[in-house]
C-alpha cells in the first residue's frame, strides 16, 4: 500500500506546519489552563491534601477549611478513645491582622496553629520536619516564600499579629492559598494570637490518623453519630478536600469564570486548528477528487485525511508537551500554583486530537460538496 | 455505423456509451444556464472519439455526465449497458473503479509520490496485491515510455511526462472506458503529439473506448470520430478516416 498520508506529510511538511503549530498551541493552551485551574483549586484543598490526617472533624456543614468554626475540645478525648484512631491533633485557625517589619500596612492573614512535634499531621507534606521543629520556639511563625514581599518580612524579622509580636523563623514553599495569606505557627502561638473569645480553648478542627486508613469511611460514619459533644461532623480527608474544592468552584463564582475561560480557550483552539488543517487538506483536494473519479471511495479518502490529522495532532502535541513541561517548570519556580495529573493531561490530548480529526473531516466535506467536474478541469 | 478496420476489436456488442435526451443546467444566483439541452449520442466500443467545440459549450459537463461524475437533470445515460441513473453514489464509485480511467488537463498527481507510486495507488483500492499492483504499474509506465523516470516525483518531471504518468495511472486499471478532458491543452506541440499518439494506441491496442474532449485541432486526425459541439448541442458527427488509418498502420 502506498503510504499516501505520511508521504504527503513528510514531502509537503511546509503546508502542514501551520496546522501542526496550531494543534500544538491549542493543546498547550488547554494544558496550561487546566494546570492553572487545577493548581488554584487544589490550593483550596491545600490543608487537607498537604496533611497526613485520614479524618477531619469540624463544625457541621463546614464547606471549606477557611470557613471552620470552633468545636468542643472534649471531642479530642472522644476520638482518642476510638480503637481505630492512632493519633489526634487539634488545628486552630485564627483570622488575624498582620503588620510587617517594613511598612506594608495592615494585612489580613490566616494563622494556622499546628503541632510542631515530629509526627504532627497538619501540613506534614508541605513543611519539612526541621522547619516544623523551629515552630516550637514561642511566637515563631513560618510564611510562604512567595508572600515575603507582600508581608514585608524576611527570615529573622519581627512582625506583629493581632497586636502581638511574632518572629519569622523560616519560609515554606507551597503554602499559598486562595483568598488569603497563610501564616503557620505552633498551636500554643496560635492560641496566644486568638482574639475572638468564642474561640478561646476551642479548636477549629480535629485531625485524626487511623491505624488502618482504608477504614476511614466506616470510622467516619461511626464517629459521626455521637451527640454527646455538641454539634460536629466527621469527614474523610478526600471527602473534605472535594467539599472545599467544590465550594470554591461553585459557590464563589470562580468556577464559572474558569469554565468560561476554558470555553474560550477551547473555541480559540478549535478555530485555529480547524482553519489551518482544513487549509492543509484542501491543498490536495484536486488529487483526492481525481482519485475519487478513478473510483477510490470517499471512505478511503477520509481515512487518508484522518491519518494525516492524526500525525499532525501527534507531532503538534509532542511539541506542546515538551514546551508545556518547560513552562510548567518555570511556573513552579515562580510559585505559580500549577498542578497536572494524568487523567486531565490525557483529556486535553484527546480533545486536541478530536479537534484535529474533526477539522480534517470538515475539509473532506468540502470535497464531497464540490462538483467533481469543476475540480477536474 | 460500421467499424472502419478489423484491427479495432470491439468488446461485446452495442455502444459503450449511450446518452438519450440528456439535459443539464446550472443555477448560480438567479441566473440559470442550460448547458446541455436534450442531447443524444452513442459512442462505439473501442473507438477514439473526439468531442471538440469552443470553450464553455458544455464539453466537460458532457464528459462528467457520461463518466458518472455528475447526474443529469433529465434523460438517460447508459455506460457499458448499465443505466447510471439507477446507481447511488457508492455504486457509481464502484462502477468507476472497475471500468473507467480519467486523464485531466491539470494532471492532478500527488506531489509527494513518485511516478510508480502514483500509478500503484488506485490499484490497491481495486483489490490487487502489492506484487500485482507493482507489475501492472511498471507495465503501464513502460507503455507510455516512462520506465526510465518512474522513480521521479512530479516536481522533477516535465508537463508531457506528468501527463504520461497520469495516463499510465488511468491505464493500469485496465479500464473499458477512458475519459480525457483537454489532455493536451497544457502542453506544447511536441508533447501534445506524444500524448495523442499514446491515447490513439490505447484505443487500438487495448480496445478501450476513449472519449476525448478537446479544442486541439491536432487531435482531429487521430480520432475515429469527431463530434463538434456548440451551445450544448452536437452540430456535426464525422469520421476523418484516412489519417487515422495511416496512423493505425504505423502502430500495428
Ligand atoms: N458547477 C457549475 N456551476 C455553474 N455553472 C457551471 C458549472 N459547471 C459548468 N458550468 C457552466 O456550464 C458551461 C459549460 O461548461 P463546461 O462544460 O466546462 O464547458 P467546456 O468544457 O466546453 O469549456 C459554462 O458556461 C460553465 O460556466
Ligand atoms: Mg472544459
Amino acid at each position: 500500500m502506498v503510504a499516501l498520508a505520511r508521504k504527503t506529510l513528510i514531502f509537503e511538511w511546509r503546508r502542514f506546519l501551520p496546522a501542526v503549530v496550531a494543534v500544538g498551541f491549542a493543546g498547550l493552551l488547554q494544558l496550561l489552563q487546566a494546570a492553572l485551574v487545577l493548581g488554584i483549586f487544589s490550593s483550596a484543598g491545600l490543608y487537607i491534601t498537604g496533611s497526613d490526617a485520614d479524618l477531619w472533624v469540624g463544625f457541621p456543614g463546614t464547606q471549606s477549611v477557611s470557613l471552620g468554626r470552633p468545636i468542643d475540645p472534649d471531642l479530642e478525648m472522644r476520638l482518642r478513645m476510638d480503637p481505630a484512631v492512632a493519633a489526634v491533633e487539634p488545628f486552630d485557625w485564627v483570622d488575624a491582622d498582620w503588620r510587617g517589619a517594613r511598612d506594608t500596612g495592615g494585612q489580613s492573614v490566616y494563622v494556622i496553629g499546628l503541632d510542631p512535634r515530629p509526627g504532627g499531621l497538619l501540613l506534614s507534606r508541605v513543611l519539612s520536619p526541621a522547619l516544623r521543629a523551629r515552630l516550637a520556639e514561642p511566637d515563631a511563625v513560618i510564611v510562604d516564600r512567595a508572600d515575603t514581599d507582600k508581608l514585608g518580612v524576611g527570615v529573622g524579622d519581627v512582625a506583629v499579629i493581632n497586636g502581638q509580636r511574632v518572629r519569622v523563623v523560616g519560609v515554606g514553599h507551597g503554602l499559598r492559598a486562595l483568598g488569603g495569606v497563610n501564616i503557620v505557627a505552633s498551636l500554643d502561638t496560635a492560641r496566644r494570637l486568638e482574639t475572638d473569645p468564642a474561640s478561646f480553648g476551642r479548636p477549629t478542627f480535629l485531625l485524626a490518623a487511623l491505624s488502618d486508613p482504608s477504614q476511614a469511611g466506616q470510622v467516619a460514619t461511626r464517629l459521626r453519630n455521637d451527640h454527646a459533644f455538641g454539634p460536629y461532623d466527621v469527614w474523610t480527608a478526600s471527602a473534605f478536600s472535594r467539599r472545599s474544592i467544590m465550594y470554591w468552584m461553585l459557590d464563589t463564582g470562580a468556577g464559572a469564570g474558569v469554565v468560561f475561560l476554558a470555553g474560550i480557550v477551547f473555541l480559540a483552539g478549535a478555530v485555529i486548528t480547524s482553519q489551518t488543517l482544513m487549509a492543509a487538506v484542501a491543498g490536495s483536494v484536486r488529487e483526492y477528487a481525481t482519485l475519487n473519479a478513478l473510483g477510490v471511495g470517499m471512505r478511503n479518502l477520509r481515512r487518508v485525511v484522518l491519518e494525516q490529522a492524526f500525525w499532525v495532532g501527534a507531532v503538534g502535541l509532542l511539541g506542546a508537551t515538551l514546551f508545556g513541561l518547560l513552562l510548567l517548570a518555570f511556573a513552579r519556580s515562580q510559585d505559580v500554583p500549577v498542578v497536572l495529573n494524568l487523567p486531565v493531561t490525557l483529556l486535553c490530548v484527546a480533545v486536541a486530537m478530536a479537534l484535529a480529526a474533526i477539522s480534517g473531516l470538515a475539509a473532506m466535506r468540502g470535497l464531497r460538496r464540490a462538483d467533481p467536474a469543476s475540480l477536474l478541469r | 455505423m460500421s467499424a472502419p478496420a478489423p484491427l479495432a476489436a470491439p468488446r461485446g456488442t452495442g455502444p459503450a456509451l449511450c446518452a438519450e435526451a440528456i439535459s443539464k443546467g446550472f443555477t448560480s444566483g438567479k441566473l440559470r444556464t442550460q448547458v446541455l439541452d436534450g442531447l443524444s449520442l452513442s459512442i462505439d466500443t473501442g473507438e477514439l472519439t473526439l468531442i471538440s467545440g469552443p470553450s464553455g459549450c458544455g464539453k466537460s459537463t458532457l464528459l462528467a455526465i457520461l463518466s458518472g461524475l455528475q447526474p443529469v437533470d433529465s434523460g438517460c445515460v447508459t455506460a457499458l449497458g448499465c443505466d447510471l441513473g439507477t446507481l447511488d453514489d457508492q455504486a457509481l464509485e464502484r462502477f468507476r473503479l472497475l471500468h473507467t480511467g480519467f486523464v485531466f488537463q491539470g494532471f492532478n498527481l500527488f506531489p509527494a509520490l513518485d511516478a510508480l507510486e502514483q500509478v500503484e495507488l488506485p490499484l490497491h483500492y481495486l483489490g490487487l496485491s502489492r506484487r500485482q499492483a507493482r507489475e501492472r504499474a511498471t507495465q503501464s509506465l513502460d507503455e507510455v515510455g516512462m520506465t526510465p523516470r518512474m522513480h521521479l516525483r512530479p516536481g522533477e518531471l516535465s508537463g508531457g511526462e506528468k501527463q504520461r504518468v497520469a495516463i499510465a495511472r488511468a491505464l493500469a486499471k485496465h479500464p473499458d472506458l477512458l475519459f480525457a478532458d483537454e489532455p493536451t491543452s497544457a502542453l506544447d506541440a511536441a508533447n501534445g503529439q506524444v500524448i495523442i499518439d499514446i491515447l490513439h494506441r490505447i484505443a487500438r491496442g487495448h480496445g478501450t473506448t476513449v472519449l476525448c474532449v478537446s479544442h486541439d485541432p491536432r487531435l482531429v486526425h487521430h480520432a475515429d470520430r469527431v463530434l463538434s459541439m456548440e451551445d450544448g448541442r452536437i452540430l456535426s458527427d464525422r469520421r476523418p478516416a484516412p489519417p487515422a488509418l495511416l496512423s493505425r498502420g504505423a502502430t500495428a
